[in-house]
């Protein structure tokens, strides 16, 4: 075995050095490019996954989103629960929030949006949407006549959003606007501020202080249409689940993956795709490893005669093969890695894609490496096995002299 | 240490068969130097193919140190081609990609890699007077140093029969005469069994015992004087 392996190796090692550089260096090119596309595009979807779900969490839905589970829609006594809820281990901070639909106009403008009454000491320490304003400030506890929205709803003079033409296109921090709730009541508001989190489901909300908002509603006194709950990252959410569920019954009571179906469907699409792209890729791959593979091997027909004549035998003459597509390959994955972790990563952490769900940065690890240079050193060895096992079969007379 | 049995080699083209070895016996004894002569088409080439594991016959026997080797496996030949038999091809069949020296030593490597191949081969290349050229690639050596380089090769498994097939046919007069010389002075000192082909009837005075073919027999065979 050890002689197999030398010989193979002596062979290999020449067939590199003294081969054709120009085909060696094409070969290269062609499987670091396939690499790279083999890491870009998972990354792509897994910082998107990851983007929208740490958005979803941290601004739409909290770690455990609680609800009521009965006839009623709100939850009522809603203090006394969120400070049961708030001295169970491993919870961080609790929101509760209410929340009634609302028409809302500026000049010819009108918009719709769920206006959401909020406790902002309370949605600090569960949401970070106060570290998205970009116009004007955060609600305050006693604010009155003031209302925050969401871009998606201002618009901000923003004609790039996705929303813009839904919008009230035009609202700014400062300006006013008027808000018909769906219980009939108009009041007048003043934009204290507006907020872009990028994550299109949140910048669609805006925000008024309960004490506002019970003027509104009055029924909405100590109740809740909601309760965020933010946890540790280490904390064992099920169990805190478990003893929310115990401390009042008829609550409905969900994680925040059950809020993630609104990023699954484009997610789903983007496994999809990434799928087909890996199947091309690696036919690109192994058909070029072939064609490098077959054409030298049918130019080198008589001198693999001659190796077989002097007694080489055809395992070793195989493992050099072998051996010269694992370093085309190897070379393509380290220069794929490279490029990826030096050039490609940082650029795009520059100049990031954005998507519905926000900014999205390349998610990747050593774990995507490894599957990636599996993946494309056994397309290689494949696909330089087959041409050089139909030669191995031929007669050494044949190979030598046709 | 060769004893050719009845071999015949038919080659067939469609309907055609052309008879390249027609019932061919004769026996080579140890350390013998035997030129395996004939005009052009034979079957020198074809039969020297047989002896050396290289091909296999239409009919017939090879018998290799009292066992028949005709219808050993491919891989049993194989092993048989490395360890006992030498092979000098007519076109010198050097691997482009590696020096004189690797080109001797992978056979060597081959067979044992732990041995001293790479030291044997360099006294090779220096016993057919290339030692000062192992580093070259064949296509900077001349045609004789080629194939002096193929006989080291040949040789660097101390195999006990080397087989040569015109190893002088592409050389000029004054290469000739050294690889010719070469062989006659491996088999004299080293005592390895030689049997070349060769088509020029002068090089039968190299060898210890000629055979002649003419459309694939026997048609003289004599022991002529080394």
């Amino acid at each position: 075995m050890t002689r197999s392996f030398k010989v193979a190796g002596l062979l290999a090692f020449t067939s590199v050095t003294r081969g054709n550089m120009g085909v060696i260096l094409l070969t290269v090119l062609i499987l670091t490019l396939v690499s790279l596309n083999l890491l870009f595009i998972p990354s792509l979807l897994k910082g998107l996954v990851s983007g929208a779900n740490e958005r979803l969490r941290n601004t739409y839905s909290g770690d455990i989103i609680i609800t009521s589970g009965t006839e009623q829609d709100m939850i009522s006594n809603a203090a006394e629960l969120v400070s049961k809820i708030e001295a169970i281990d491993g919870v961080t901070a609790v929101a509760p929030r209410n929340s009634l639909g609302a028409q809302l106009t500026s000049g010819n403008e009108r918009t719709t949006a769920i206006v959401y009454g909020v406790q902002p000491d309370r949605e600090k320490q569960v949401f970070t949407i106060y570290k998205s304003i970009i116009e004007g400030s955060y609600l305050s506890p006693g604010d009155k006549d003031q209302i925050m929205l969401g871009v998606q709803v201002a618009g901000a003079d923003k004609p790039d959003l996705e929303l813009y033409t839904r919008s009230l296109q035009t609202v700014h921090a400062g300006d006013d606007v008027t808000v018909t709730y769906a219980n009939g009541v108009k009041k007048q508001y003043r934009v204290k501020g507006i907020f872009y989190t990028e994550f299109i489901q949140t910048d669609l909300q805006a925000f008024v202080a309960q004490d506002e908002f019970q003027t509104v509603l009055p029924l909405s006194q100590d109740q809740a249409a909601s309760i965020h709950v933010k946890v540790k990252s280490d904390a064992d959410i099920p169990r805190i689940m478990q003893e929310i569920s115990g401390i009042r019954s008829g609550l409905k009571i969900l994680r925040w993956e059950d809020y993630a179906g609104i990023v699954r469907s484009l997610t789903d699409s983007f496994n999809v795709i990434n799928a087909i792209m890996n199947v091309v890729n690696l036919l690109i791959a192994g058909i070029t490893v072939f064609i490098v593979t077959y054409i030298d091997v049918a130019n080198r027909r008589r001198q693999i005669g001659i190796q077989r004549a002097i007694g080489i035998t055809p395992g070793s003459i195989t493992l050099a093969y072998l051996f010269r597509a694992l370093f085309y390959a190897g070379a393509g994955v380290i220069l794929a890695g490279l490029l990826f972790a030096f050039l490609v990563t940082p650029v795009e952490a520059r100049y990031p894609f954005h998507f519905p769900f926000g900014a999205v940065y390349l998610v990747s690890g050593a774990q995507d490496f490894a599957h990636m240079s599996l993946i494309v050193l056994g397309v290689s060895l494949v696909a330089s096995f087959l041409p050089v096992r139909g030669m191995m079969r031929m007669k050494i007379m044949d190979a030598i002299w046709g | 240490m060769f004893d050719i049995q009845q071999l015949s080699k038919i080659y067939s083209t469609g309907s055609v068969k052309v008879v390249a070895l027609d019932s061919v016996s004769f026996t080579v004894p140890d350390g013998a130097m035997l030129a395996i002569t004939g005009r052009s088409g034979s079957g020198k080439s074809t039969l020297l193919r047989q002896m050396g594991l290289l091909d296999r016959p239409t009919t017939g026997r090879v018998v290799f140190d009292g066992k028949e080797v005709t219808s050993l496996p491919e891989g049993e030949r194989a092993k048989l081609r490395l360890k006992a038999l030498g092979y000098i091809f007519q076109e010198y069949a050097l691997l482009g990609e590696l020096t004189a020296h690797q080109n001797v030593y992978l056979p060597g490597m081959m067979l044992n890699s732990t041995g001293n191949y790479r030291e044997r081969a360099a006294e090779l290349l220096e016993l057919v007077g290339l030692g000062a050229r192992t580093s070259h690639y064949p296509k900077e050596l001349s045609g004789g140093e080629q194939q002096r380089v193929a006989i080291a090769r040949a040789l660097i498994n101390t195999p006990r029969v080397l087989l040569a097939d015109e190893p002088c046919a592409n050389l000029d007069t004054v290469s000739s005469r050294m690889v010719m010389e070469t062989l006659v002075r491996l088999n004299r000192e080293l005592k390895v069994t030689i049997a070349f082909v060769s088509h020029d009837p002068d090089d039968r005075k190299y060898a210890g015992r000629t055979i002649t073919l003419s459309d694939g027999k026997i048609v003289a065979g004599e022991d002529l004087p080394a």
